[in-house]
């Protein structure tokens, strides 16, 4: 039994991150040597022989390139990780205070038909982003916020507080009531009591809740696809639009740019990996 | 609540402060374009704008005769079905291997998650790299096998599967994830129990691992059945939205939509699919208030 489980957890493991492991070889070596017809598996740091085939030198370029704009694109990888950051960070953080006022709501005051409304917000996880982007689309032609960051940050922020206002929910509900009730009764305003007492208590339910906007606002493709054609592209966009360049997929820098891209995530992530098991849950279960 | 708070009145018109924003941005940004959506299925609406009219139910009755959407519907069902029953087994299964404490467990953990960490949409592009028929490691490892060169980007019998390759590399994880809750979350005196009792291993798992668990698969399997059935990206990435052997729903979508610009119909199809997924959705909502019922968790 325990032979078993051993080899079926090293075999997926291996097998899971062969193509992150290569990922890795790829952004290290030049165009030539990721689409040679030779596997190239082994990185050298010097110049190998001449009739080596499965070795390759080691090479920043696919990283330095990535602060020059590729060709038939107008601005580098950087410019593109900007827009991804701000849409990525206004609206987890937008998401999780709005998340968190909302759950809050839901969970301290008597609300009319609140089970309904509850329902009514998780329902709106389940609609497909393709299936309603064109009535956006000609909603942010009125408003003028195609091309912007505001358009995407809104847009993120709608389609992840389902989630966020469960989660916090879950959390929420959690938090002892005594120190509140002792604080109203002193004269507290509702206000006060949530800034003082259940944001503090919350912050690891709203660093979770967190991570899951930021993944899903970070790799969110059909939105920035449709929504956005100049002014606020974000990463996945830009290398998916890379597809059919005249001088072909620049296979390392697209690497090199994946590796940098999903660091703060891996970031994020390794920081509440402790409290993650609850963020998938939809708190159903308690820890 | 404490109702001797002076402050009632003014208590009472906090609580729609906490929740009306949130409420709001949903109804602006989700349900009215829902129903817009509606609206323009029974129009004519080209995406260059100017006028449009109403045609009655017409689109309708092309969706229904159109066998691009049969075959859409049929892949999408197949690629669902396929992907989310390899997920949940390898992901429960990884999940089992997992559990209990030993070092380095939540390196590995992190490690496992990383997949899922991903843009998808980028996946699709960089496992073209691995997947391509002349220069891909994956045909260069077979070749040094001496097995075939399945051409997995271009033969139309290869490409779905190509795509639920991808799709399970990067969602077994989420599925683990879940399981692994579950795992965790069945108390320890029921193994002590068992072990007092002397039952064997798969007695153990059949009457206590696995029926303790089964809610929160079930959750899995309809929270991935859900994302599955929207598949897009890697669709987009791997095989563009126009293929034959691998238009999903939403490929289809987005073809009709905003490459043949044809709204009223795209429309047409969108409400179609809504309906399909609002049922299910409803069906994964009366799950999770069932089993929160069960837990004594009541309405607030």
């Amino acid at each position: 039994m325990s032979i078993l489980r051993w080899t079926f957890l090293t075999g997926y493991f291996l097998l899971a991150l062969l193509p992150l492991s290569w990922l890795v070889l790829t952004s290290l070596k030049t165009r030539g040597d990721a689409i040679s017809t030779t596997p190239k598996v082994l990185p050298s740091i010097t110049m190998p022989q001449e009739d080596d085939t499965i070795r390759f030198p080691m090479t920043r370029a696919g990283y330095r390139r990535l602060a020059e704009p590729h060709v038939g694109t107008t601005q580098s990888f950087f410019s593109y990780l900007l827009n991804s950051i701000i849409t990525g960070l206004v609206s987890t953080v937008a998401a999780v205070a709005l998340g968190t006022a909302c759950a809050y709501g839901f969970s301290r005051f008597r609300v009319a038909g609140a089970r309904d409304w509850l329902f009514f917000i998780l329902s709106t996880r389940f609609l497909p982003p393709l299936a309603v982007v064109v009535p956006v689309l000609m909603m942010y032609r009125e408003f003028d916020l195609q091309n912007t960051h505001l358009g995407l940050i809104l847009l993120y922020t709608s389609f992840n507080l389902s989630l966020a206002v469960w989660l916090m929910k879950g959390f929420i509900d959690e938090i002892p009531r005594a120190y509140e009730e002792a604080a109203l009764v002193d004269g507290y305003s509702h206000l006060h009591v949530f800034w003082a007492i259940i944001v503090p208590r919350a912050r690891t339910g709203m660093a979770v809740t967190g991570v899951f906007c930021l993944i899903s606002a970070w790799n969110e493709y059909a939105f920035a696809l449709t929504l956005n054609n100049a002014g606020a592209v974000t990463v996945p966009v830009y290398f998916a639009g890379l597809q059919g360049n005249i001088q072909g997929m620049p296979w390392p820098q697209i690497a090199a740019g994946v590796l940098l891209y999903v660091t703060p995530i891996v970031v994020f992530t390794f920081l509440v990996r402790k409290h993650l098991l609850r963020g998938v849950t939809f708190g159903t279960i308690k820890q | 609540m404490p109702h001797t708070n002076p402050s009632e009145k003014q208590a009472q018109r906090l609580k729609y402060a906490f929740i009306v924003p949130a409420l709001f941005l949903l109804i602006a940004l989700n349900i009215f374009p829902l129903l817009y959506n509606i609206v323009l299925s029974f129009s004519n609406a080209e995406l260059s704008g100017g006028d449009w009219q109403f045609i009655g139910g017409d689109h309708f009755t092309t969706v229904f005769s159109e066998p691009k959407f049969v075959t859409a519907i049929q892949t999408t069902s197949l690629f669902v079905f396929a992907a989310v029953s390899i997920e949940l087994v390898l992901g429960f299964t990884l999940a089992l291997t997992l559990n209990g404490v030993f070092r380095g467990k939540s390196i590995l953990l992190t490690l496992l998650l990383l997949p899922m960490m991903l843009s998808p949409a980028v996946m699709g592009l960089y496992w073209n790299l691995i997947l391509n028929g002349h220069y891909g490691i994956l045909n260069q490892s077979l070749t040094f096998l001496h097995i075939g060169q399945p051409q997995w980007l271009t033969d139309p019998d290869l490409k779905l599967l190509s795509i639920l390759i991808v799709d399970v590399w990067m969602w077994t994880p989420f599925m683990m994830l879940i399981a692994l809750a579950g795992l965790q979350a069945i108390p320890s005196y029921l193994y002590e129990a068992a072990e007092i009792d002397r039952a064997s291993r798969w007695t153990i798992f059949r009457r206590i691992t696995l029926p303790l668990t089964t809610p929160l698969l079930f959750l899995a399997v309809l929270f991935r059945t859900t994302d599955a059935l929207k598949q897009f990206d890697l669709v987009m990435a791997m095989t563009g939205p126009n293929d034959r052997a691998t238009q999903t729903l939403s490929a289809l979508l987005y073809q009709v939509m905003l490459r043949d610009y044809n709204i009223g119909l795209g429309s047409a199809y969108a409400l179609v699919i809504l309906v399909t997924v609002i049922a299910l959705a409803s069906m994964f909502i009366r799950y999770i208030d069932a089993i929160q019922r069960r837990q004594g968790r009541t309405a607030p």
